[in-house]
């Protein structure tokens, strides 16, 4: 019977696939562009973006608020040993921060934002510690025992004599942990393998019990079966809050706002900055042409290349051609037929944003 | 956030002092145990180092409140009594499961350590060069166990390799432990090196030489072996381990290394990962851990079957919801503690007795028996009878067990069946029993009866097997008078029967009436298994009462799967579709539900939008999805029809108001569709084809 119900499920999965693949393909396909709608400018955008009056407001809150009746189970968890995962739709980074200040006041507590871009895990393992440290050290003052004395500060050891300082011998009293609340586990932060390893055994050390928030419906594929049934110990709990992602949201670009100036000024610049000098005084050549020429099509190779030339900028035409490779594979630079029958190069970015771009670039 | 969020803390300050730490990759929220110390300790001398209750002013009120958390503070020291019992029992099952192949590894061990030795030792100037010592092909041999775990969940022998390390340490031999994180194309033959170093020489040295690890084996005397075990093979980088397994052969004779590979599929595991050069350098050996199934059904009987901790479930999150929900959960510290005459002292529970009565009278279990009085007594009378009732039901079933070992009789199986109380109430086992006895009607559907089966073969048992049986019956209903009585009874009347016939042998009879006594003999003994199987039917029938159909069995018992199931596995794909799909059964608001299926404006952004989004195909073409967006947040008594030309016309006087909250449409548009990349169930444009954005979850 529960085979059936299973295999059914499972044909079900696929067939809803096929369907779906089916109605995409078989010509009813809407060929609307996204530029069909009137965008409004930007900037408009990003204030309008900012003032959406929140629905339900009170519901979520209540919703939120119902959650709270859980939290001596959640201490009670925490204090066998597991570790907590929350999912559920909606951003949950408020009501574990709140569950962290309020139901373990007794306890330090760490945060990570995994939402964030970049994040560096030894700096973080380095701070939990010297948390301990100064915790242990604070109790054995108490109880009159001596520490032995660090040897080398914590920032210049290695990763994993500061996971084994982390997971030492446990005090008597045995719930004496330090909590570190990840919020976004799975955000792109943290999504590495590494990452995660390290994260994993973090939450296997005897001093660290972690409570950390999923979004991502695939996010148990970064997890193999041995950290999650031997190192984080997950208890799950389904925690939709319908809270809105803000700040999880903030470094996702607007789906009907890129391609305006600003967006793709930013990124040309990026790759700029990461090419060479050269590389980048051809670039202002030719977009230096391009504001001094606003009628033209563009700027034909030959001309570019003369004048790189007599700058000192390329020795010869294979130099260029492999500059221009790396232009047009970032799409800073794009050729265009010129209606004489001749190749011409331009950047396809407005006036404002390449005249921006320069200015940054000098 | 809502700023109604908090009710007891003024939210602005809070959305003020998070946002700078938003934007931060980590910060401290909070730094605890400053204040740990001048903490004052209750009234009962334990610390109560839990705040569960908030901070409360002292009134009547509170007493209760102080009784809960001291008696949720016992709850914790009863699962972490229990827990550790249960932890330390699987342990040790597990141990000496595997004695047998842990020695035989450990003599092959000291075996190939001789062998190397055999080839000579380093003399010093050589010893002290830091490089290897280089022979013949023969002496670059590395001795290789291969350790078949017929798993394929490594998990599940990570415990055992740990184990064979400490068993191999405590005879002496250098042992370190690594995994396949030790062997990533990332760190190379180095990252594999740097964890043995740190491993023998307790030390981090930032030069990754293996000289310095032969410099180490000579100064600790060079009498035990070296032994590196990996533990799961495949999953680790096969240019790295060969690589690593080349390094260790050149450098054999100055440091005898010993590797055990731990693998999960097949012998052909190491050839398929390894290159030529580096299995010619191996000299494997196989041996080969219990099974799975053995294993379960070894834990299952030490923790579940056995008397282990009282509790009835073995699993850590089961533990843990049982004691955090079950508040006379506590009396399972003294339950466990094998004592016969229980003594309850139930104000030792920080339960007024009020509230124990209340609580033992909510109990099903207790309902159907009606238990119309109650004192310390006659509960304490109850949990003793319970306990009896458990020992006769363990001893049933152990009983089946040996019975059926041979036989393929699955310990796991006869458990699940024995535990049930459905099948035990509706009296299923008798009708099976007479279904057996009846052949016409027995069929397939008594098939998956392990009970019916065990007790089948005690009918087909010979005379010498029945006799092994018994005493091992005997044996098992030890304690349990009753059972134990019938069991010698029958034993003793096998005895009479065995004398007989041995001295039938002894008689010289003629040729004729042999046949005619070997049948008696035989009659005799079939007559007797009979006798053996009744006994066994009778004891099941009469002795093996399901845990769940005892009284107070409440206290002992963890029922709730599903609860279990969801804590063990969360559901994310499925959960949160699920919340977008159906957000108002989980905000309870009123003016989203409606009979009809029909999208409301009222609806959460997101919900509207994932709603819309199943109607696409594969792929959801931007321009239509925001039209209908539009039409649904516009017009409050749509129909659901998205409205596909461009902008109406309107008038000039709104056309302000208009574009305000197209802007305001549109930003809403964009924060739906970036909460649904979040939560992955989005895929956003790409550059071959910017205006569609692709699906990804198709169904639940």
């Amino acid at each position: 019977m529960d085979f059936n119900a299973a295999e059914e499920e499972e044909f079900g999965f696929s067939r809803n696939y096929f369907l779906a693949k089916e109605m995409g393909s078989s010509g009813k396909k809407s060929a609307r562009k996204l530029s069909d709608i009137n965008v409004v400018d930007e900037q408009e955008l990003r204030e309008a973006s900012a003032n959406i009056e929140p629905k339900h407001q009170n519901d979520v809150a209540d919703l939120i608020n119902s959650y709270k009746s859980l939290y001596p189970k959640w201490v009670f968890d925490l204090r066998c040993g597991f570790g907590l995962l929350m999912y559920g739709f909606g951003s949950k980074k408020s009501l574990i921060e709140d569950f962290a200040s309020t139901a373990l006041a007794e306890h330090s507590v760490v945060v990570i934002n995994g939402y964030l871009q970049s994040i560096n895990i030894k700096q973080v393992i380095i701070a939990l510690a010297e948390i301990l440290w100064e915790q242990l050290k604070l109790k054995r003052k108490v109880s009159s025992g001596s520490l032995p004395k660090v040897q080398q500060p914590f920032s210049s050891r290695s990763m994993d004599d500061l996971l084994v300082f982390l997971d030492g011998p446990e005090m008597d009293e045995k719930d004496s942990f330090i909590c570190v609340v990840v919020n976004n586990i799975d955000g792109p932060g943290l999504r590495d393998t590494e990452t995660q390893q390290y994260l994993a055994r973090l939450a296997s050390c005897s001093y660290i019990r972690v409570v950390a928030s999923i979004d991502h419906v695939n996010a148990p594929l970064l997890w193999d079966k041995k950290m999650v049934h031997a190192q984080f110990n997950w208890y799950w709990y389904h925690v939709p809050t319908f809270a809105p992602y803000k700040v999880e949201g903030l470094f996702l670009p607007l789906i009907l706002a890129h391609g305006s100036s600003k967006q793709s000024a930013k990124t040309a610049l990026i790759v700029l900055q990461s090419l060479t000098p050269n590389a980048q005084s051809v670039f202002r050549i030719l977009a230096e042409y391009q504001l001094s020429h606003p009628d033209d099509e563009g700027m034909a190779i030959d001309n570019l290349y003369s004048i790189s030339r007599e700058r000192f900028l390329v020795s010869s035409q294979v130099t260029l051609n492999a500059h221009l490779t790396e232009f047009k594979d970032h799409e800073l630079v794009k050729t265009k037929r010129h209606s004489d029958g001749q190749d011409c190069l331009y950047i396809p970015l407005t006036k404002e944003g390449l005249e921006k771009l320069l200015s940054e670039i000098s | 956030m809502a700023p109604s969020l908090n009710d007891d803390s003024p939210p602005s300050t809070i959305d003020e002092a998070f946002t700078e730490n938003n934007l931060q990759p980590f910060f401290v929220l909070q730094k605890g145990p400053s204040r740990k110390s001048d903490r004052k300790s209750s009234g009962t001398g334990r610390t109560r180092r839990f705040d569960l209750s908030s901070a409360s002013p002292k009134n009547s009120a509170n007493i209760e409140d102080e009784k809960e958390d001291e008696n949720m503070n016992l709850r914790m020291e009863a699962f972490e009594f229990v827990w550790s019992k249960i932890e330390s029992t699987i342990k040790d099952v597990l141990r000496v499961i595997n004695t047998n192949v842990f020695s035989e590894i450990q003599t092959w061990v000291h075996q190939s350590f001789d062998t190397i030795r055999s080839l000579g030792t380093p003399e010093f100037p050589e010893a002290t060069q830091s490089f290897p010592i280089i022979t013949d092909a023969n002496s670059k041999r590395l001795f290789t166990g291969l350790v078949l775990t017929k798993n394929m969940e490594f998990v599940d022998d990570l415990l055992t390799f740990e184990e064979l390390g400490k068993h191999l340490k405590y005879q002496g031999c250098h042992v370190a432990n690594l995994s396949s994180l030790d062997f990533t194309a990332k760190n190379g033959v180095g990252g594999c090196l740097r964890s043995l170093l740190r491993q023998f020489l307790m030390s981090s040295l930032d030069p990754a030489d293996i000289s310095i690890l032969a410099s180490w084996y000579r100064e600790e005397n060079c009498n035990n072996p070296v032994v590196v075990i990996i533990d799961d093979i495949e999953r680790c980088c096969g240019s790295v381990l060969s690589d690593f397994i080349l390094m260790l052969s050149e450098w054999v004779i100055k440091i005898p290394v010993i590797l055990i590979m731990g693998v999960a599929t097949t012998l052909d595991a190491p050839r398929n990962i390894l290159p030529s050069n580096a299995l010619r350098c191996l000299c494997p050996f196989e041996f080969t851990l219990g099974t799975p199934a053995e294993r379960m059904d070894a834990v299952v009987e030490a923790v579940l079957v056995k008397p282990c901790s009282g509790f009835i479930i073995g699993h850590k999150i089961a533990c843990t919801q049982h004691f955090y929900t079950e508040p006379l959960s506590v009396i399972l510290l003294e339950f466990a503690s094998e004592e016969d005459n229980l003594v309850f002292e139930i104000e030792r529970h920080g339960l007024s007795p009020e509230v124990i009565w209340k609580h033992v009278f909510e109990f099903p279990s207790c309902q159907r028996v009606k238990l119309n009085k109650l004192t310390s007594e006659s509960l304490a009378h109850a949990f003793s009878e319970l306990k009896r009732l458990q020992n006769q039901w363990r001893a049933v079933v152990l009983c089946l067990y040996v019975t059926g070992k041979g036989e393929k009789v699955r310990l796991l199986d006869l458990f699940c069946e024995a535990i049930d109380p459905e099948s035990y109430n509706q009296g299923e086992f008798d009708t099976n029993m007479k279904a057996e006895k009846d052949p016409v009607l027995s069929s397939s559907q008594i098939k998956g009866h392990v009970i019916c089966k065990a007790v089948r073969l005690v009918r087909d048992l010979s005379t010498a097997q029945l006799g092994k049986l018994l005493k091992m019956w005997e044996n098992l209903t030890v304690g349990i008078p009753e059972i134990n009585g019938k069991v010698k009874e029958l034993l003793s009347l096998l005895n009479v029967e065995d004398g007989k016939s041995s001295k039938k042998d002894l008689t010289v009879t003629p040729r004729r009436h042999t046949s005619r006594i070997q049948l008696n003999i035989e009659k005799d003994s079939k007559s007797l298994s009979d006798k053996a199987a009744n006994l066994i039917e009778c004891m099941v029938r009469d002795y093996m009462h399901p845990t769940e159909c005892i009284p107070f069995h409440e206290i002992f018992c963890f029922k709730d799967v599903d609860k279990l199931q969801l804590a063990l596995i969360g559901d994310p794909r499925r959960g949160i579709q699920v919340d977008l799909l159906e957000f108002q059964k989980l905000l309870c608001c009123r003016c989203c539900t409606s009979s009809s299926n029909a999208l409301l404006p009222s609806m959460h952004d997101t919900s509207i939008m994932y709603k819309l989004a199943q109607e696409h195909g594969d792929l959801i073409n931007l321009h239509d999805w925001y039209q209908s967006f539009k039409s649904i947040v516009l017009c409050p008594n749509s129909k659901r029809k998205p409205r596909q030309s461009p902008l109406p016309k309107k008038r000039k006087g709104i056309k302000e108001a208009e574009s305000q909250s197209e802007a305001s449409i549109q930003a809403r548009f964009c924060r739906a569709v970036t909460e649904l990349q979040i939560t992955g169930l989005l895929r956003m444009p790409s550059k071959r084809r910017p205006d569609f954005a692709q699906r990804v979850a198709f169904g639940l």
